[in-house]
């Protein structure tokens, strides 16, 4: 991490937001959040459920456009339509549904909608051995230890599938990698290989957002931590600002679950 | 809050993580991983989407081969590829539509919808007026009525998001409908012809292109008969080769002491085939085929022991499940020769009165009581040996129900053959059995139980010689229940003097898919030339005209393209993925709805193609033609292992499937059946096939 930080940490963050907002109606769904991604860091972006997590990442990948606020992609301001612009500009998301068909290969899975092909139109066909060279180099080099690439994708763990996920973003040169709780459905031992995995994309350069609801995972892989709480920023903290404790009652709404400690502990006490 | 959920993410953990990626980067520059486990040839080919339809498709015909006169000849065989021609073509566009989730239900009578168009495009002006174009227009043109259909069927179903089997159907009563209407307004007919009428204007040209025949009678080959043998051997041969290369260890060093065995081996086969070949009579048969027998053997001990390990062979262990089996095969083997004997062969009388009419009612009443001691005995103490004597019972009770019901319909003839013929099966799948439990005993105890059932097929045929009353079953079932045997006994002996793989072997299964490839390329090869030609001394026996249509090449041709389409381009794996999770499919930038929409077209354009197929085979087409097939290609692509959630399946499989349901709507009258069951043997196959292949696909992610 550190050596990473040292080659990129000075230069201009690779995405930056500036009291970005959104209101559906007269809802606001998100309001005045700030923070940066830097490239070859974790953001990590914690809330409980319900506090905007989802709608900040539909924000950052183009499915919904800001309503107040700047949203600037190395320095300039963007503003995509689609997802696909998202895509081609480098920002890749990794869903909790994975976008994976589970009957198919994991080579496959991993160049599906950019298959790597040979010939001449309209004679075109994929590559198979190189596809299925570089899906099993490109995951070596993640560190992900996949035994063959024609096994189907639903025979994998939940944390396999995730790092599949991973891999292929990293792969088609995303430079900001998004991942919707990659964490939340996973086992201790699943959730530590996918937190490595996490920190392997930010070695290779990339600027990771990592959204959890869980601070355990978020402390120690995070650089930069962003807590939202209904729709609000709680705080924008760079990793020495802040301990893994204070995170956690940030989190809760810090000052509630004070109170709710302290009458925890009158309830015992009278007892 | 505790901390144990996450390991150290430091340093030193991202470091081990690179070293493990540097080891897996110098298992890839070597080639194969050397965790995969390596799965047997057999285990690795039942895997495959299509091997059901492969193995129910030899066990119809060879059901069929019995059962029927047609079957086996090369008329036969053409009206059965007749068939699956048109059925295939269709079959193949549908299972890839099916692959992508939809269905479409109005593909059958859209074969007949282009043909009617076609017919009427290039009809003359006359009374019964047509368009009077040219078939240079009218084929184009017809075309783009097709690529029309598709479109609008794909659109509709993607805009509205409405199930395309609601869609499609009412595409298929609109069809069905303009159809009988069109043909009635525009020239007062049900029967729409003739394309013919376009002499001139183009059908000269294209008549060729969809209705040439080879007459079978017309082309002769007196070397046929060589050939034929040539390419069916090898071919078994280099197959028997590929089999050991993907099933047994490569020896560190090639052993040249087995290549003399090898090489002797083969010189005997050849010897032995060129002997029985040019010498006639019984006894120099039973020579040649001992000498066959014995130098095959050689040959190909010889060439494993050229590359292969050696193993132990372990002592013998039969155990009692071993023994049991052993014995209960064997037995069923001899009760099943022994029902053969015993019924007359010629009698046509029907069952019931053979047994007495009167006596029925016992042999229901003895099953019934049977069970019903059973039940009572059950009832007072549930241990083990009542537990049994209920089976036993209500076993017996059920089979004098089924015999009873078979008594109804069948001669003294055909119930010899029914029991013969199932007790026989009987036996062989419980000595299979075995041989499958004594594996995991030692080496040399399968050795034995597979030379038990390789004794039990020889005794099979010197049987079936004596006692079948059919020339096809005393000389060619015979011959191949020998080989069958022979292979039997072959891996009898090499399996238990040779050593299982256990892993994978980049280098062994490259070569051992390339042997398989050319065997089989090579018993194709023989089989088309014996199709294809015909020598002097069967014209002279007066052979029935046998005519290949070229429909069976464009099915041939079409189903490649779809395979190759599906396996090998990018187009085949968006199929997959609009049909295995379309919403994930979109968000990694598939195009779901214009992939969808191109396969509808496709299959309109099967349509098409299969419409001009009919248009100048019948010159005239009825207006309700083909209306109904729609379920008929679907039950094909469903045989031939397509799901019908989507998302998995094979167009080869389909084409297999297609093949199977061509032959059991040739087979039933072929085999003087009433054809009104045919209907009832198609839902049969069809719910077998489902289930097999639900089996097979829960087989398939477990066994990775």
């Amino acid at each position: 991490m550190t050596e990473a930080q040292d080659l990129v940490g000075g230069e201009q963050p690779l995405l930056e937001l500036d009291g970005i907002g959104k209101f559906y109606g007269n809802i606001i769904a998100l309001q005045g959040i700030t923070t940066e991604v830097r490239a070859g860091e974790v953001t990590c972006v914690l809330g409980d459920n319900g506090a905007g997590k989802s709608t900040f990442i539909k924000i950052l990948a183009g499915v919904h456009k800001h309503d107040a606020g700047d949203f600037r992609l190395e320095g300039k301001p963007v503003d995509f339509n689609s997802p696909r612009e998202a895509l081609d500009a480098g920002i890749a998301a990794v869903y909790q549904d994975l976008a994976m068909v589970p009957l198919m290969s994991v080579w496959r899975n991993f160049f599906l909608g950019a298959e790597p092909t040979k010939g001449v139109f309209p004679v075109r066909w994929v590559d198979k051995p190189e596809a299925k060279r570089i899906a099993k180099e490109e995951m070596a080099k993640m560190g992900i230890d996949i035994r063959d690439t024609e096994q189907p994708v639903g025979t994998l763990s939940g944390g396999e599938r995730q790092s599949v996920a991973i891999a292929r973003a990293v792969y088609y040169g995303a430079k900001v990698l998004i991942l919707d709780e990659p964490t939340s459905a996973l086992g201790v031992k699943q959730s530590g290989v996918v937190l490595r995995y996490i920190v392997e994309a930010a070695k290779r350069g990339l600027g990771v957002i990592f959204i959890t609801h869980n601070p355990a995972h978020a402390y120690p892989v995070g650089d930069r931590f962003l807590i939202l709480n209904r729709g609000q920023s709680m705080g924008n903290f760079a990793k020495e600002e802040i301990t893994q404790q204070e995170l956690t009652q940030l989190m809760a709404g810090g000052a509630e679950l004070e109170q709710l400690q302290h009458e925890l502990e009158a309830a015992i006490a009278g007892k | 809050m505790s901390d144990t959920a996450v390991p150290d993410v430091g340093n030193s953990d991202a470091n081990a993580a690179a070293a493990a990626a540097d080891a897996m980067a110098a298992t890839l520059a070597g080639g194969a991983d050397e965790r995969l486990a390596y799965r047997g040839v057999f285990q690795r080919l039942f895997v495959r989407p299509e091997i059901g339809a492969i193995v129910g498709a030899a066990a119809i015909w060879a059901f069929f081969w019995a059962v029927s006169r047609e079957f086996g000849t090369a008329g036969g065989m053409s009206s059965i590829l007749d068939v699956s021609a048109t059925l295939g073509i269709m079959a193949v566009a549908v299972s890839l539509l099916m692959i992508g989730g939809e269905f479409d239900l109005s593909s059958g009578a859209a074969t007949g919808t282009f043909a009617i168009i076609t017919i009427l495009l290039v009809k003359d002006v006359g009374d019964l007026g047509g368009a009077g174009l040219s078939l240079w227009i009218a084929i184009p043109l017809s075309l783009l009525f097709a690529l029309g259909l598709g479109w609008i069927n794909g659109m509709m179903v993607e805009r509205t998001g409405l199930p395309s089997f609601i869609v499609t159907l009412a595409t298929f009563f609109v069809l069905r409908g303009f159809k009988l209407g069109f043909s009635k307004l525009i020239i007062d007919n049900l029967t729409v012809g003739r394309i013919s009428e376009a002499q001139g204007r183009g059908y000269e040209f294209w008549e060729p292109i969809f209705a040439t025949v080879w007459i079978r009678n017309e082309h002769q080959l007196e070397a046929r008969d060589a050939i034929y043998t040539i390419g069916i051997l090898g071919g078994l041969a280099l197959l028997a080769f590929a089999v050991a290369e993907l099933n047994f260890a490569r020896r560190d060093k090639l052993n040249p002491g087995g290549l003399p065995i090898f090489g002797a081996g083969v010189a005997g086969v050849i010897a032995g085939i060129l002997y029985m070949h040019n010498s006639d009579g019984v006894s120099a048969n039973s020579i040649a085929a001992a000498i066959i027998g014995v130098a095959g053997l050689a040959a190909f001990v010889g060439f494993c022991m050229w590359r292969y390990e050696r193993q132990e062979a372990g002592s013998l262990q039969l155990d009692a499940s071993v023994s049991k089996l052993l014995a209960a095969g064997v037995i069923a083997s001899v009760l099943a020769m022994a029902f053969a004997v015993v019924f007359d062969v010629d009698s046509q009388e029907p069952v019931l009165d053979l047994v007495g009419a009167l006596r029925w009612p016992f042999v229901i009443a003895a099953g019934a009581y049977a069970a019903f001691r059973a039940f009572q005995k059950s009832a007072g103490d549930s241990n083990t040996q009542s537990q049994t004597l209920i089976n036993v019972s209500s076993i017996a009770a059920a089979s004098a129900f089924t015999m009873y019901a078979f008594m109804f319909m069948t001669t003294e003839q055909g119930l010899r053959s029914i029991l013969f013929g199932v007790t026989m099966l009987a036996g062989l799948i419980l000595l299979a059995i075995a041989a499958g439990n004594a594996g995991r005993n030692s080496p040399i105890t399968r050795g034995l139980v597979l030379t038990v059932f390789s004794a039990v097929l020889v005794a099979l045929a010197f049987f079936i010689r004596s006692q079948s009353a059919s020339v096809k079953f005393r000389s060619e079932l015979f011959s191949v229940l020998l080989v069958s045997a022979l292979v039997f006994f072959v891996w009898a002996v090499c399996s238990t003097m040779f050593t299982q793989r256990r892993f994978q072997e980049a280098k062994a299964d490259g070569f051992g898919t390339t042997l398989a490839q050319v065997g089989g390329a090579a018993i194709a090869v023989g089989i088309i030339i014996k199709l294809l030609f015909t020598t002097q001394a069967e014209l002279d026996a007066g052979i029935a005209r046998a005519g290949f249509r070229i429909s069976i090449l464009w099915f041939l041709g079409f189903s490649l393209f779809a395979t190759w389409l599906l396996g090998r381009t990018k187009f085949g794996s968006w199929i997959f993925a609009v049909g295995g999770n379309k919403q994930a499919a979109r968000q990694v930038g598939v195009p779901a709805a214009r992939t969808k929409t191109q396969l509808f077209m496709i299959v309109s354009v099967a349509a098409w193609l299969v419409g001009l197929l009919l248009a100048f085979r019948l010159d005239t087409v009825q207006s309700v033609a083909g209306n109904g097939l729609e379920f008929e290609y679907i039950i094909a692509a469903v045989v031939g292992g397509t799901l019908l959630t989507g998302g998995y399946g094979s167009a080869f499989g389909a084409a297999i499937g297609a093949i199977i349901v061509a032959m059991t709507k040739q087979g039933i009258p072929s085999a003087r059946w009433n054809s009104d069951w045919r209907f009832a043997f198609l839902g049969i196959i069809l719910l077998t096939a489902v289930i097999a292949n639900n089996f097979i696909k829960t087989k398939a992610e477990e066994s990775r």
